[in-house]
């Protein structure tokens, strides 16, 4: 294995996150130490009904002081989270991104709804800038996130469901890796929506006490909204010691178009491709972050593929929807973002708003957040309608 | 733009009409022709091309039922490949207009079975479970309609072995009558409407295989599917590609 070539060998040079925890990397960090869930109380549309809501909302205070640095008020909610995610990722990459050539420097982004806020203003009546209305076309949006960062080179828009995150780091990375970028700045964002809140509601998906992952009596999830943004860089740029991007797998369930795969079947390929394309084995792996929506198919199907794949010796793993909601096309990237913290904090986050663990979970979910004794290398899973299953590999390279 | 890799097979269907590499151009039913060219697609059936099992097609919503055709249309053997190969065969899928057609419909009308359908690449999971095929996914939405990176990112799973075979689609979805229900940027209202598929691979097969040719997928596929293969009639149904 130590000849092979792994898929990328590209490095995490900058990060930045908005959440329900906060805005930056620190307030999601103090969360995951005190193992606190983030999800909130809030009457929301539904339809044409105020309904109360637990999820994983953006504060008012964090959105009014994004608002107030777009007087003009032309700026979509998705627009303002993922530059706000950006802004800190770019100012966190320090100068490397600044000294690499604008032609040089892609974008990709991940959504699944962009700004489908439209939807309810234009109906209400109520006047949208010409600027939000063209961002419910998720390309446009991307486009006009890369205008505002000056990434002039390759552009992506990646809108696969909930795998969007993932997928859109893959890419990032494979266009490094084919030499169009030097640079790549990766955005994931979604929005709370009266759509989306409708659309799982139809489907009872939603957890009326908020989202439990793996727990005995979880019922569903709960949403979540934010951003996050990674830089990713040719390995030689980022200085040393490196958060490296190695692999990523993808598969699909071919089985049902709304719920996993009862066998995990997907969800394990996924992650054996993952695995081979970052030349690990999977006792290579210290920490797995999980989908962990909370729904009782989901946190099921992921146990039953971690078995697939790790036996008896499944990886310490967690979910961290808890702290975040289920941000859908932000997830991704949201929760890669944390994975990067986890490698340099060396704290593995724990299960927030677990009462009771589904003894269906690997006896190695972690319930609260611990120290990690070895950690090189974390695996990071999503999946999403349309059976689709996504597995990413990042490490903290070796001296 | 690849030597090593080509179109196995490309399908076509628009306003004017729907075929394959082999059949060349078909002309849509009269009756249906005219609405179809003003963008009305609510006629737009599966008898049309198949006389199998319609049921799941009247599930779906209007991206889905043109991806659909256009997997149906390729003619590809999908259905005799080993399951090794189904595996091994990833689905990329690329859309400016998306799932925005379902979308309007249900915010209009709120039901489980739309909300279903209200993502690009709902269309993925369609294909995948119709002929169980397992491989690597991609959804990209591209700045015009009629597709960007998808071919290329299929030549790359194609030599990294990430894939044996790609199935590439540009679909755009709007019907005429949704677009106007909602005041749309402009791009999106105009986007029209077509779904075309390339089957990408080895070469196995030299009478039908062709070279892949820099460009929109949906140009390099209703180019092919205007130009047939002119030894078409001496390829037999089940030896276009070697399957398994």
């Amino acid at each position: 294995m130590a000849t092979a070539l792994k898929q990328f060998s590209v490095a995490l040079a900058g990060k930045g996150v908005l959440t329900a925890a906060g805005l930056g990397l620190s307030p999601l960090q103090r969360a995951v130490a005190a193992n606190t869930g983030n999800l909130q109380r809030r009457d929301c549309l539904i339809g044409k009904t105020l309904q109360s809501v637990i999820g994983g909302f953006v504060a008012d205070e964090i959105t009014a002081q994004l608002r107030a640095a777009d007087p003009a008020n032309r700026a979509s909610r998705p627009f303002l989270f993922a530059a706000a995610a950006a802004e800190q990722a770019v100012a966190d990459s320090g100068r490397i991104l600044g000294a690499i050539p604008a032609a040089r420097r892609g974008f990709v982004l991940s959504t699944t709804k962009a700004n489908i806020d439209v939807f309810d203003q234009l109906a209400a009546g109520q006047p949208v800038p010409l600027a939000a209305q063209r961002q419910i076309q998720p390309a446009f949006l991307a486009t006009d996130l890369a205008v505002r960062f000056d990434c002039r080179g390759p552009l992506q828009c990646v809108s696969a469901a909930c795998v969007s995150g993932l997928l859109a780091l893959q890419q990032g990375a494979a266009c490094i890796r084919r030499g169009r970028a030097d640079a790549v700045l990766v955005v994931g964002v979604d929005v709370i929506s009266n759509f989306v809140l409708s659309g799982f509601n139809t489907l009872k998906s939603l957890d009326p006490e908020g989202c439990r992952p793996f727990d005995l009596g979880r019922v569903g999830l709960s949403l979540g909204e934010g951003a996050a943004a990674i830089v990713l860089v040719r390995r030689e740029l980022a200085p040393a010691p490196r958060l490296l991007l190695t692999g990523c797998g993808t598969s699909n369930d071919a089985n049902h178009l709304t719920g996993p795969s009862r066998d995990g079947a997907g969800l394990a390929l996924a992650i054996r491709r993952a695995l081979a394309a970052s030349c690990a084995a999977p006792e290579d792996i210290d920490y797995l972050n999980a989908h962990g929506t909370g729904t009782p198919y989901n946190d099921n199907m992921e146990a039953l593929a971690f078995r697939t794949v790790f036996g008896d010796h499944i990886p310490p793993f967690s979910g961290t929807k808890g702290i975040t909601g289920h941000t859908l096309g932000g997830a991704g990237v949201i929760e890669t973002t944390l994975c990067a913290a986890t490698l340099e904090s060396r704290l593995l986050p724990g299960t927030p708003r677990l009462r009771e663990r589904d003894p269906v979970a690997p006896e190695s979910l972690l319930e609260t957040a611990r120290p990690a004794a070895k950690l090189k290398r974390i695996l990071k899973v999503n999946c999403g309608f349309g059976g689709t299953n996504a597995a990413l590999i990042i490490e903290r390279e070796q001296p | 733009m690849n030597g090593e890799f080509s179109i196995l097979a490309a399908s076509w269907l628009g306003p004017e009409g729907y075929g394959n590499d082999l059949t060349g151009l078909r002309d849509w039913p009269t009756s249906l022709a005219e609405q179809l060219q003003r963008g009305d697609l609510n006629g737009l059936h599966w008898s049309l091309l198949s006389d199998s099992d319609p049921s799941r097609f009247l599930r779906m919503d209007l991206m889905c039922r043109l991806g659909f055709m256009a997997v149906e249309l390729l003619d590809a053997g999908f259905d005799t490949m080993s399951d090794v190969r189904r595996e091994h065969t990833g689905v990329c899928i690329e859309s400016f207009t998306g799932s925005l057609d379902t979308d309007i419909r249900f915010a209009l009308t709120p039901r489980p079975s739309i909300f279903t359908y209200t993502l690009p690449s709902t269309v993925i999971g369609e294909i995948c479970i119709r002929f169980r095929l397992k491989g690597p996914v991609l959804s990209l939405v591209p700045t015009a309609p009629g597709g960007g990176d998808g071919p290329a990112e299929a030549i790359d799973w194609l030599q990294r072995g990430e894939a044996e075979n790609v199935l590439c689609l540009s679909i755009e979805a709007m019907n005429r009558s949704t677009a106007n229900s909602l005041p749309l940027p402009p791009e999106l209202s105009a986007a029209g409407w077509h779904a075309a598929a390339l089957l990408l691979g080895p070469e196995e097969n030299p009478s039908r295989a062709q070279p892949l040719t820099a460009g929109p997928l949906a140009d390099i596929a209703a180019s092919r599917v205007r130009a047939p293969c002119r030894n078409a009639l001496a390829i037999s149904n089940r030896q276009k590609i070697q399957c398994g």
